[in-house]
Order: structure tokens, then C-alpha cells, then sequence
């Protein structure tokens, strides 16, 4: 009963609501290019990497090819200089087979090419951009520590100035891509100043460790790392243009509107695979699509799915305008992580006893999700990033 | 050297069709560049990029929704476009008279044509196209070399396969396995924007007639039975093959 949905079927109910006419002809190529890529490349490996639980290393070259590595970025940069729009579709094209491998071009588009493009000197930019583009190099961000994941303000790894250089000590946990990584963007404070400072450190200095979190049952074929920092000497001329917490805040916001995109791939894949399931599946005589309680959830899968989309599309327009708040980020993060959660778990209930097994692709993404759900910003964070917005009184 | 390769647009196969009336609903369809088209924009591009120095024009005779046809060859890498805009239906014979005009226009001297239209099955347009301009010709084509003035080609026939010499100008329609097409990348697409797509009106070199109108449509439909055969393995596979035998007759 695994077997591919037809385009056809895709399009209709993932596009529910027809904002197919509202994409440029590009962003219309984008999206259908990254899908066949995903379709013939990604999907019919995915469940033995994710099971296996690895990351395979070819894989950053042949995003890189395909040119999906830091997509709004300019040409010279090795960018497409698409819209926002393009970049969010090409989001939910690759969770449409892993949260895992939109995590991966979340963190090297979001987390390090846009820090190093926006914070970054013109020697940074030339040296290090092309070569994530490609996927030549591979980067990963390390703000979260073992002890601060909400509060990433109570951080504790230091930059201490010693004449032309910092040396950085600390500890930094939950890093995607950190065992992979040929820089890492590290988010310290400086010792005289208290202020939250960023760093491109290549990691293959001296100090600098990275291994793997071998337990996950989520995200498995995503590498998922902790960054030992012991006295790594870090060159002036690599430290980033911004000081406080906003410069690190500022990536997150864009891998959060990625976010909101790429869960509505997960979603579908997990509503498309209910909604064939439970009509081949026959119980009492009947299919199980013929039942009033298995429509009700199907429709609420299509509801949730299809108001997420909206929001995602509208947010990427005003992203592309510029208004695209922060509150404005955390409602959709939220909102659509929520969306797609409770559809992977439903679709993995409808499935039945099927449902707990990664022959099918729902109970993969429902574990993905715990995971997308927890990192760039909580649930709950976000809840108390909208609650400051409604009342004006922060309850962090 | 110019190398011109013709696009045509066509349902995607995975979609699912609906008979009208007259011919096929397209409403909602999903259209997509003809799988056989995308073998001749990809083999144009490979053989420049073994060094050989070519303009790759894509060329489309359609409606204006070929647009987005076009559009693909472009982000696979095609450098200019040229559309013979019409909503009128022409047959293969009419339709290579207008495309001859535009080749010796452009004073192309290699033509792709895809093997095989994917919606209606017609295989006439390249041997039409060929025997318009003139030109050789090889079909069902699998295989390319190109040498100084000369086209080494391994091309499909109905009891194998044949290798033929043919010299340039020529014309060369496409066959599954001639090459595997390319994804169009991300900074491809965004580059082809800029790229000159030049529309031309259908009568550019003169009142274009057809030789054929069509007059009527009658579309074999084929519904799936959606049957299910319930019960024990061996039973199930006997009863499939009953029905396979006597109701749909097959076996």
C-alpha cells in the first residue's frame, strides 16, 4: 500500500485554497525542481537514513548543485537572489520527505550564510559564502548550551580579547550539523563588555571539538551535536558586526519563516498518506475513509494544512515588503508547527498498528516535529512572545 | 553554430484527465515541457558542454501557456527563446512549414525535436520538419556524437538498433535513453528571467493554411475498476487471474 501520490492529487488539496495563480513563474519552477529532486533523490532513502541514523555526506553538494543553499542571496555570493516566497516553498518541498534535511538548509541558508551576509566583513562574505552555496563548506550555529535554551541571554561561553585575537571558552549543545560543520557561527560574551558578540570559527582550530548526540529519537537523519570550545583562538577580523542578543535573533527569525513553511511539507506528507491509507484500508466491510469519525479528522488535517499555507504565503509577501515582525514570525512558527504536529499524530493514529512503523513516513515526521515544535523558539516562547504583543507585559 | 531545439507543452502525465464534451477538460490540468522535448534541450546542452560552441535557441509554435514550457528550457539552460504564439491547432505538416521558415531564419543547423508528443502521440513533426527544410534525419534516437560537419548517431528501429552518419545540417528527433535531463538549478531559473524570449505572430512569413481541421473528438476513456479482492492469498490470486482473463481479458 506505500506508493507515490500522484501530482495531481497533491496539487489539488494542497492548494485548496488556489494561491497557485500568486506565485511568479519562478517560484512556480523552484518549487517543481526541488520537488523532483526530492522525489527521486531524497525520498526513496529517507526511512534507511532516518532509521540508520545518518546524515549522508553527499548530500550538501547536491543542494548545492541543485542551488537550493541561500537562495535569496545575491549572485555574486553564489545565491539565486530569489523571493522569500521561492525560499519558503523550497522549505516545504524538502520536509515533504525530512524535517532533517530542511534543518540542514535551514541552519546553512538562515543561520550561517545570512549572519555572515548581513554581519559579515567583505573578506568574511568572499571567502566563506560561495563555498556554503556550493556546499563545498558546511556551517552550524551555536547559541543554545546545555543550560541555556530559552534564556539564551544566561549563556556562558566567553570571548576573552587577547591583543589580535579572542579566545572563546564554552559549551554549546543541540548544534545541527556540528560534526559536519567547516565553521560554526558561535555566539559568546565578551568578558570586559557583557555583551553577546558573533564569531566565524573554522573548526578545525585548535580547542574546538564537536560529537554527536547519539540518542535522539527525533531527527534522526540530521547530525545533532555539542560544541566543546576550550581556549579556541579566534582572528579580530572574524568576529561579526553586531553586538547583544539581536544579531543571533535576527538569523533565528529567518529560520522560523522557514520553519513555518518546511512543517506544512511534513503535514501533507502525513495527511496524503492518511487520506490514501484510509481509503484502501477496509474495515467492517467498508473503507475506513467511508467512516464519519476518520472524514472528521481528514478534515480537519485539510483545515489546519490550508490555513497554515495562507499564512505562510502572506507572511513571505510581507517578508518580501519588509513587515515582517517578529510577532508576526512567532505566530506562524507556532501556528504552523502546531498544525502539522497534530496532523503527523492523527495520520499516525489512522494508520493503525501500520502507523508505528517507518514503512510509512507518519510516525517519522510526528517524532521530526517534537523536535521542530522545541527548537527555533519554543511553543511556549512564542506563546509569551504573542502575549507581550496582546497585553504589553512581558511574562518571560 | 546555432542548435534550435522545439518545445511543446503537454499534460503532465501524473495528472488525471477529465473528457469534456469535445476533447479533454484542461481546466486545472497541470501542464508541463514534453518529457521528449526535455531529452533535446538536455543533449543540446551536453554537447556544448563537452566544449563544442553552440547557441541553443528553444522554439515553440502554441498558445501562449507554451510560455512556461519555454520558460523551463530556458532555466535548463537554453541562451534565447523564440514563440510562434496561435491558438490555432495546426497538423505536423503545416505545423514544420512554419518551423522551417524560422530554421533557415535563424540559419540553425542542428534541430532537436522530441520523438513523441506526450498528449497526442503524433511522432510526425521531425520527419515533417526534416523533409521541409530538406536536411537529414535520424528518429528514435539514442545516442549522439558530433565530429566536423558530421553526426554520428545509434537510433532505434523496429527490430533493434541501427548506427548512421549523417552530415550537418540535420535534423535529430529524440528517444527515451538518448540522455538524462537535468534538474533546472535554483540560480538557473532566476538567471533565465532575463534571458530573451522573442514572440513571433504565426503568420511571419505568410498566411499560414492548414492541411487538416479537426472536426470532431471522441476520447477513449478507460475507468479503474477500484476492486478489491478480499480474503485468503492463493484464493484472491486465483480469483485475479479469472478476472484477468475473463472480464478483462488480457490473459
Amino acid at each position: 500500500m506505500i506508493g507515490t501520490i500522484t501530482r495531481a492529487t497533491r496539487t489539488h488539496l494542497e492548494d485548496f485554497f488556489e494561491l497557485e495563480p500568486l506565485y511568479t513563474p519562478e517560484e512556480r519552477l523552484i518549487r517543481d525542481s526541488v520537488r523532483e529532486f526530492v522525489q527521486s533523490e531524497i525520498r526513496p532513502h529517507i526511512d534507511a537514513w532516518w532509521t540508520q541514523g545518518v546524515f549522508p555526506e553527499y548530500l550538501p553538494r547536491q543542494f548545492g548543485e541543485l542551488g537550493v543553499l541561500g537562495v535569496t542571496l545575491p549572485e555574486r555570493y553564489g545565491g539565486s537572489e530569489a523571493s522569500y516566497t521561492a525560499y519558503g516553498l523550497v522549505n516545504r518541498e524538502l520536509e515533504y520527505a525530512d524535517s532533517g534535511m530542511r534543518s540542514f538548509v535551514s541552519v546553512q541558508s538562515s543561520l550561517v550564510m545570512y549572519p555572515i551576509y548581513r554581519y559579515g566583513s567583505e573578506r568574511l562574505k568572499n571567502a566563506w559564502l560561495p563555498k556554503l552555496a556550493s556546499g563545498e563548506a558546511i556551517g552550524c550555529f551555536g547559541l543554545t548550551e546545555p543550560d541555556a535554551g530559552s534564556d539564551p541571554a544566561n549563556m556562558r561561553t566567553r570571548a576573552r580579547r587577547v591583543g589580535e585575537h579572542y579566545l572563546l571558552n564554552g559549551v554549546k549543545r543541540w548544534i545541527t550539523n556540528g560534526t559536519l560543520a567547516d565553521i560554526a557561527i558561535i555566539w559568546a560574551k565578551e568578558e570586559e563588555s557583557n555583551e553577546i558578540l558573533g564569531f566565524v570559527v573554522e573548526t578545525d582550530t585548535e580547542g574546538f571539538q564537536a560529537v554527536d548526540i547519539k540518542t535522539k529519537a527525533s531527527m534522526r537523519a540530521s547530525a545533532t551535536s555539542e560544541l566543546y570550545l576550550d581556549e579556541v583562538a579566534v582572528p579580530i577580523s572574524h568576529r561579526l558586526e553586531v553586538r547583544g542578543l539581536k544579531g543571533a535573533l535576527s538569523c533565528l527569525n529567518q529560520a522560523r519563516f522557514g520553519i513555518a513553511f518546511g512543517v506544512l511539507g511534513a503535514g501533507f506528507g502525513c495527511f496524503e498518506e492518511a487520506a490514501r491509507y484510509t481509503e484502501d484500508r477496509l474495515v467492517f466491510g467498508k473503507p475506513l475513509a467511508s467512516k464519519q469519525l476518520v472524514q472528521a479528522r481528514l478534515a480537519d488535517m485539510l483545515g489546519d494544512l490550508t490555513k497554515g499555507s495562507l499564512l505562510a504565503y502572506h507572511l513571505a509577501r510581507l517578508k518580501e515588503d519588509g513587515r515582517d515582525t517578529p510577532a508576526r514570525v512567532s505566530l506562524a512558527k507556532r501556528d504552523n508547527v502546531r498544525a502539522a504536529l497534530k496532523t503527523a499524530r492523527a495520520a499516525r493514529d489512522l494508520l493503525g498498528a501500520n502507523g508505528i512503523t517507518t514503512e510509512y513516513a507518519s510516525i517519522r515526521h510526528m517524532l521530526n516535529l517534537e523536535t521542530v515544535s522545541t527548537y527555533e523558539g519554543t511553543d511556549t516562547v512564542h506563546t509569551l512572545v504573542l502575549g507581550r504583543e496582546v497585553t504589553g507585559q512581558n511574562a518571560f | 553554430m546555432k542548435i534550435i531545439t522545439i518545445i511543446k507543452q503537454v499534460p503532465d502525465a501524473e495528472a488525471r484527465l477529465h473528457p469534456a464534451e469535445e476533447g479533454i477538460d484542461l481546466d486545472g490540468v497541470t501542464f508541463v515541457i514534453d518529457g521528449m522535448d526535455e531529452y533535446g534541450v538536455e543533449e543540446a546542452l551536453r554537447l556544448r558542454e563537452q566544449g563544442f560552441d553552440a547557441e541553443i535557441i528553444a522554439v515553440a509554435l502554441g498558445p501562449q501557456r507554451y510560455e512556461e514550457a519555454i520558460r523551463t528550457a530556458l532555466a535548463l539552460g537554453a541562451d534565447r527563446a523564440i514563440h510562434i504564439e496561435t491558438d490555432t491547432v495546426l497538423d505536423p505538416i503545416t505545423q514544420a512549414k512554419v518551423l522551417s521558415n524560422l530554421v533557415s531564419e535563424e540559419e540553425a543547423e542542428l534541430v532537436f525535436v522530441g520523438g513523441k508528443q506526450a498528449d497526442w502521440d503524433s511522432a510526425a513533426l521531425g520527419p515533417a520538419l526534416a523533409e521541409a527544410l530538406g536536411w537529414p534525419h535520424s528518429d528514435w534516437t539514442t545516442k549522439l556524437d558530433i565530429g566536423a560537419g558530421t553526426l554520428t548517431v545509434t537510433h532505434d528501429t523496429d527490430e533493434g538498433q541501427e548506427d548512421l552518419s549523417l552530415p550537418l545540417p540535420a535534423v535529430i528527433t529524440t528517444q527515451q535513453g538518448l540522455n538524462e535531463p537535468r534538474y533546472p538549478t535554483l540560480p538557473n531559473i532566476m538567471k533565465a528571467k532575463r534571458k530573451e524570449l522573442k514572440k513571433l505572430p504565426l503568420d511571419q512569413w505568410g498566411g499560414v493554411q492548414a492541411k487538416t481541421a479537426v472536426v470532431g473528438e471522441a476520447i477513449q476513456v478507460r475507468e479503474r475498476l477500484n476492486r478489491v479482492i478480499e480474503g485468503d492469498p492463493v484464493e484472491a490470486a486465483r480469483e485475479l487471474v479469472r478476472l484477468l482473463r475473463e472480464e478483462a481479458k488480457v490473459l
